[in-house]
């Protein structure tokens, strides 16, 4: 009876320890193997088909803790870590450019640029300009860098389902939402750049990367009548765009003011969508054409409003947004954005622009 | 409105490191303007709240006065009279609306504030504000109507947070949750803040101050250092300039129970005067003294520098602490009786956790003073403790 006690004893704890060194074993074979995902040429595909393949070309380049480092769960409050702060993955989800090979960082960059497009100075080119004026700002102010820019998944990518692509870092935010294959939102988006104009960093000049944004406000609010623009003007200051990430005021004003676009002229009407089309256009072509489509229907009943711009003349494109909080939003049934000229943070003795995009029926869409 | 306060540049910065991360996963994402937000704290005792209210100069310029930010550092050389009535329009608290409280601005000063994780600053002016209620009003559950900056700029907010809660025992760093005061764009207003404190009473407040003096003494390595140094010899007798061997029991005890005594008269006195405010010393050379308290006492522990008379080294020196101790209730900000009951407490919190240390050490000093072990045990404490003053002191210069 006692010996066989012992026997069983000792069998339970081999069994054990077998047990343990088995499962430890696997643990170590799935750590050190790279991953589930594999490397494919995705040069035939086009769209949001693209778009995944690239999304696991660039998931095949991680180690599997970096995988779960990108890959995190699509909720609702994932969705909403996005950031204008040079915070990097404090306020971010996802891995840092920082810590990505040339190889990985070629992979992520290769998706991006398909899924933000390649319209001159928007899209991939816009992207990466702005990381360029960090960079710019890095020479003056450690912390500011293009390395501070991260990628996420939220959901894993696919044809079928739903994920969401967050990519961005200090002055750029884009979260894109995929679902069974379409774009179902690509919003909020957050654009801005420090230094103003053109700038210089490592032998290569870059323009504005918000030129076309810039340009395209001024022209929408300079080819207004002085009456039109009386209309338009609203009271208050802005220091910053109202629906900027983590903001305290983060709730769409249910009223919509200034000027109502069906009752400009129609020049102006044109000018309103050329402006929407500045932010529009960051995401792949198919996508974008199908939001100016919805935005263009919806524009009769879309508001423009502005504030501050007290040099701002009818007639002047360049008399507009010149100073700290010259404002200026476009607020449709879907679409909003906000353009607000700040005062410097690291270079203080100029502006420069600060900007998102939201929809009001589409951001964080389903969550 | 009211502002709340923390004139100790050190609690001050580490409240500032508690507080920052602490917005960034609030739910409802409070924090992250690039344009700094005005923030604000609120020490709430029974009969008033102080308000301390951090108002970034950048933003304050657009609704008081266009072109503060060229030169900051004048704004209250110029614009002081101006800027309290400003401040005292839009700041307004009550339990009813009809029973306005009295509002009073104890004191304006300009420091920097920091933008969020760049780090980079900004010129800041700060605004003490006492709230004042109306007699019967409740300051646990009040509205505070503030509009500074709000009035005029749509994207700014306040970040309001209780940081000291007399009668519910949160007396430093309290994690109530922070709420903001803004615009409610759905409806057009900026609603007033609700602040509603959980109840409290004044036996927890009074609790809570006995733990704030244990605590203190039992992380202040620097008092407790000072008591147990000059203990260190206390056993022994006087042979020739030397410590010589044990004094006996009976002198040892009665010795040790004059210096502990002599010391806890000592820091009580100047708690009192200090905390009643009749006593203010600047914090960094009361710092030294102490630092240079623990020297002297290590010293004498070497050789008898002032044999039998420690006891009067221990009031002196006493006096020293307890100046300390009475800043960190100073910071606290409290109303008059909430004061009183405050000192008792957190003096009694202070002795208890003496008498602990005492009662721990002393049966081992009769013991151990005894053997020939103790001279040893004795040198070595004592080196320790000079060096250990010693960078204290360099530290604090």
């Amino acid at each position: 009876m006692k010996r066989k006690q012992m026997v069983l004893l000792i069998s339970i704890v081999s069994a054990s320890l077998i047990a343990t060194t088995i499962s430890c074993k696997k643990k170590s074979d799935s750590d050190s193997s790279t991953s589930t995902y594999a490397s494919t040429d995705c040069s035939s595909l086009s769209g949001v088909a693209k778009i995944v393949c690239l999304a696991n070309n660039f998931l095949s380049t991680l180690s599997s803790a970096q995988q779960s480092q990108v890959v995190i769960a699509l909720t609702l409050a994932n969705a909403k870590r996005w950031s204008n702060l040079p915070c990097g993955l404090s306020c971010r989800n996802g891995i840092l450019f920082s810590a990505l090979t040339d190889a990985q960082k070629a992979a992520a960059l290769a998706l991006i640029q398909v899924a933000s497009g390649t319209v001159s100075n928007e899209g991939y080119e816009e992207f990466q300009t702005i990381r360029a004026a960090d960079d710019y700002l890095g020479l003056s102010n450690s912390g500011y860098s293009s390395g501070n820019y991260v990628i996420a998944f939220l959901g894993t990518p696919g044809t079928t389902g739903k994920w969401m692509l967050q990519f961005g870092g200090h002055h750029y935010a884009q979260n894109i939402t995929y679902n069974n294959s379409v774009v179902t939102s690509i919003t909020p988006l957050h654009e801005a750049v420090e230094p103003n104009g053109s700038f210089t960093v490592n032998g290569t000049t870059y323009t504005s990367p918000l030129a076309t944004e810039l340009a395209a406000m001024r022209d929408m609010l300079s080819t207004c009548t002085s009456s039109e623009l009386s209309s338009a003007k609203i009271s208050g200051t802005f220091s910053d765009c109202l629906m900027v990430p983590g903001s305290t005021t983060n709730t769409f004003p249910s009223t919509k003011q200034g000027i109502k676009v069906s009752s400009l002229s129609s020049a102006a009407q044109t000018k309103v969508m050329t402006a929407i089309a500045a932010w529009v256009n960051d995401v792949d072509p198919t996508t974008a054409a199908s939001y100016l489509t919805t935005y263009q229907n919806e524009l009769a009943n879309t508001y423009v409003c502005y504030a501050a711009n007290s040099s701002g003349t009818s007639g002047s494109a360049s008399s507009f947004f010149t100073t700290n909080t010259d404002y200026v939003r476009i607020d449709g049934p879907s679409v909003w954005i906000e353009f607000v000229c700040q005062n410097g943070v690291v270079i203080s003795n100029q502006i420069h622009y600060h900007t998102v995009m939201r929809d009001h029926n589409r951001d964080y869409i389903g969550l | 409105m009211h502002i709340p306060l923390l004139n100790n540049s050190r609690s001050r910065s580490i409240w500032r490191l508690l507080f920052l991360p602490f917005l960034f996963w609030l739910p409802g994402q409070l924090a992250a303007h690039p344009s700094p937000n005005t923030l604000i704290f609120l020490d709430v005792s029974p009969k008033k709240v102080m308000m301390e209210v951090q108002i970034p100069i950048p933003e304050l310029e657009l609704a008081f006065k266009p072109g503060l930010s060229k030169e900051p550092e004048k704004l209250l050389e110029r614009w002081e009279p101006q800027l309290r009535e400003y401040l005292l329009a839009h700041i307004h608290a009550y339990n009813q609306k009809s029973r306005p409280w009295g509002i009073t601005i104890e004191k304006l000063s300009l420091s920097h504030g920091k933008y969020p994780d760049s780090n980079i600053s900004y010129q800041e002016v700060t605004a003490w504000v006492n709230l004042l209620p109306q007699t019967g009003d409740d300051t646990r559950n009040f509205y505070l109507d503030y509009d500074v900056i709000m009035h005029q700029v749509i994207n700014h907010a306040a970040l309001v947070s209780v940081r000291s809660d007399w009668e519910n025992g949160g007396m430093e760093q309290n994690k109530e949750e922070v709420q903001a005061i803004t615009w409610d764009l759905q409806n057009n207003i900026i609603p007033p803040m609700q602040v509603n404190l959980q109840k409290g009473n004044w036996w927890t407040g009074f609790v809570s101050m006995v733990k704030l003096g244990m605590h203190h003494i039992s992380v202040g390595t620097d008092h407790l250092m000072f008591l147990l140094v000059l203990l260190l010899p206390a056993t022994l007798r006087v042979n020739k300039g030397k410590w010589d061997g044990f004094g006996g029991t009976r002198n040892s005890l009665f010795g040790l129970l004059k210096i502990v005594t002599a010391f806890t008269i000592g820091h009580s006195v100047t708690l009192l005067l200090g905390a009643i405010g009749w006593v203010k010393l600047p914090t960094q050379p009361i710092e030294i003294l102490i630092a240079f308290s623990i020297l002297v006492s290590a010293v004498h522990a070497l050789r008898p520098l002032f044999p039998g008379k420690e006891m009067f080294i221990a009031a002196g020196f006493g006096l020293v602490h307890g100046l300390a101790f009475a800043s960190i209730l100073t910071n606290l900000h409290l109303d008059a009786g909430s004061t009183a009951l405050s000192i008792l407490g957190f003096n009694m919190g202070i002795e208890l956790m003496q008498l602990f240390v005492v009662a721990i050490t002393v049966p081992w000093l009769i013991i151990l003073s005894k053997k020939t072990i103790y001279t040893p045990v004795r040198i070595t404490g004592a080196i320790f403790a000079s060096l250990a003053a010693i960078v204290w002191i360099i530290q604090r210069i």
